[in-house]
């Protein structure tokens, strides 16, 4: 790849990269660190194999790719359960691949540490009746991040991923999805709270089998000159009937310099299907205010419970406890003043 | 109570009410019916304090303080309570968690302590029961899929919850069945009260059978056209409002 991705390039129309960072920067990246943390279960960690299964990535991926010497490798055998922690402690360019083998279930957790510029792409493979519960807690910083995932899911495989950003000063988050088998199912969120900074989450699914079964819940709430992007392209490919998918994406803009673009993009070639979807930016509704204030509630802690309101369902995706609660808290922090 | 004297409200320039006088005392209900477009909304939201209502003349006090410089959050910790004609939907807060909510913020605007959930559950339950407010409806976002019915026990619920000096009906009977009638009533009968003033705020005077009123004030263009008794809203029902809005003028 000889440029950065730009704004005239109509995936990032909404993330201009070259103007972000410096091209001299992204050649030079070293390879990205991570720390691999397995809480619970039967879970293998090692190094990357040398043939990796490889499925479609977005622009960055080749570059980190091919400049990652090495990265983690998580593999839950089959029918074992496993908990992991994956965190990337230095930026540079990255990547990793988490194996689930049939029948496997894994809660993975991933963090990052800001550094001033990242780029990883991820492997995911889920195996036939596998489970992956996927959550990526992001931090607020001035760093470009970029993480790409591609993610295969077999047959009766389920993948739930969410995604909590806080903005950096350009974060694109970026996820290809095959449901490969009758019966997958990928089931995506994620909640963008954003003052001053940027964030893109892209996401696309491809529905390349018949009956299979997609969600996609994403909200934004931006403030002072923040950006928020959610772009899903929901592909149902042809014969690939019994297909669902359902996408909601919402803005909620709390200041006049802040910007929410929302892009659903639906490709259907299949006949039989069920897809819906429903974007909205709007800002806070005075009439919902006005309500609360007139039972007492102040100015301040209406504005506050409503955005927690606009918020609720995207967290509610996440099944686990304890992880929904630290999104929560993380959350609770960035709307903190 | 509360004494409204010659009011003008402005609504994006257009006056709505034109010289409305009326006080109520502690202990007393009065109702005021008028025909649609008669301004009845506008007092209710002008005493709530919703912002777009503008005050062009006269003065509004309340237990001798002046209302109008009061936030709509600060009425509210001094008892005013509106229980609305339209009750927002609000997806994401649950109906218990609002209550909690709003019940605190009041008594700590007061300077009182704040009660724990175990504590508004116990509140909220001594009172949900004889509104027919089922622990389904208080667990669903707030109004959310609520029927019209619903959504009224729900406003005379937090009224007897948050236990107002005064308060303001508007249009509460609007499209209740007579059974949810009768059931509305008997929850704003059981809080009248010596120390309570109530404002019902109505079209019709079927509601008025259920809960009788100290005084009647029939509002007409933006002012009061006629005052009675209870006897005045029997009239009214047979009469109909034109006929009474021109023996005023």
């Amino acid at each position: 790849m000889n440029a950065l991705p730009h704004r005239r390039i109509e995936d990032w129309k909404y993330s201009d990269l070259r103007s972000a960072v410096d091209a001299d920067v992204v050649a030079a990246a070293p390879t990205a660190a991570w720390s691999v943390a397995s809480s619970s279960g039967v879970v293998e960690i090692a190094d990357l194999p040398a043939i990796m299964p490889r499925g479609e990535h977005g622009a960055m991926a080749e570059l980190a790719v091919s400049h990652a010497k090495t990265g983690p490798y998580v593999r839950v055998v089959k029918g074992a359960r496993g908990a992991v922690h994956l965190h990337l402690t230095e930026g540079g360019h990255g990547r990793a691949l988490i194996v689930l083998d049939d029948d496997a279930s894994l809660t993975l957790q991933e963090t990052v540490q800001a550094s001033d510029f990242s780029n990883v792409a991820v492997e995911i493979v889920v195996g036939k009746n596998a489970r992956l519960d996927h959550v990526r807690l992001g931090t607020r910083s001035d760093a470009v991040q970029v993480a790409d995932y591609s993610v295969r899911v077999a047959e009766g495989g389920i993948y739930r991923a969410h995604f909590a950003n806080f903005g950096d000063k350009l974060s694109r988050t970026e996820l290809h999805i095959a449901l490969d088998g009758e019966g997958a199912r990928a089931h995506l969120s994620g909640v963008s709270v954003l003052n001053d900074r940027h964030a893109d989450v892209t996401t696309h699914v491809d529905h390349a089998t018949g009956n299979t079964q997609s969600t996609q819940i994403f909200k934004n709430v931006a403030n002072g000159h923040s950006r928020g992007v959610y772009q899903g392209k929901v592909t149902v490919r042809p014969g690939a009937n019994g297909s669902d998918s359902r996408q909601t994406a919402k803005g909620l803009l709390l200041s006049e310099g802040a910007e929410i673009d929302l892009k659903p993009e639906l490709e259907i070639l299949a006949d039989d299907v069920k897809c819906a979807h429903g974007a909205a930016v709007g800002d806070l509704d005075e009439e919902s205010i006005f309500y609360l204030r007139s039972r007492g509630v102040s100015e301040s802690e209406a504005r506050s419970l409503l955005i927690r309101a606009f918020l609720e369902d995207g967290v509610a995706e996440i099944e686990d406890e304890a992880i929904r609660a630290s999104v929560w808290q993380a959350v609770e922090a960035a709307l903190t003043p | 109570m509360l004494e409204i004297k010659d009011l003008h409200v402005a609504v994006d320039g257009k006056e709505i009410l034109k010289g409305l006088s009326l006080s109520i005392n502690a202990g007393e209900v009065h109702a005021i019916m008028g025909p649609n477009g008669s301004g009845k909304s506008t007092l209710s939201y002008v005493l709530a304090g919703r912002a777009g209502y503008e005050i062009t003349q006269g003065s509004i006090a309340y237990k001798g303080e002046d209302l109008t410089a009061m936030t709509p959050d600060a009425r509210s910790a001094k008892g005013i309570f509106l229980a609305m004609q339209y009750p927002v939907e609000i997806p994401g807060v649950t109906t218990m968690t609002f209550l909690k909510t709003a019940l605190n913020a009041q008594r700590r605007a007061r300077g009182e302590t704040e009660v724990d959930a175990l504590g508004v559950l116990k509140l909220v339950r001594a009172k949900a029961s004889a509104l027919n407010v089922t622990e389904e409806m208080l667990k669903r976002p707030l109004n959310v899929g609520f029927s019209g019915g619903e959504k009224k026990r729900l406003e005379i619920l937090q009224m007897a919850l948050f236990e107002p000096k005064l308060a303001i009906l508007d249009e509460t009977d609007s499209g209740l069945d007579i059974d949810a009638l009768k059931l509305v009533a008997e929850g704003v009968n059981a809080l009248r009260a010596p120390d309570r003033g109530m404002l019902v705020i109505t079209h019709y005077q079927r509601l008025l059978a259920f809960i009788v009123p100290d005084r009647v004030h029939v509002l007409s263009g933006g002012r009061i056209v006629a005052e009675g008794g209870k006897e005045l809203a029997l009239e009214l029902e047979a009469k109909g409002y034109a006929h009474l809005a021109k023996d005023a003028a």
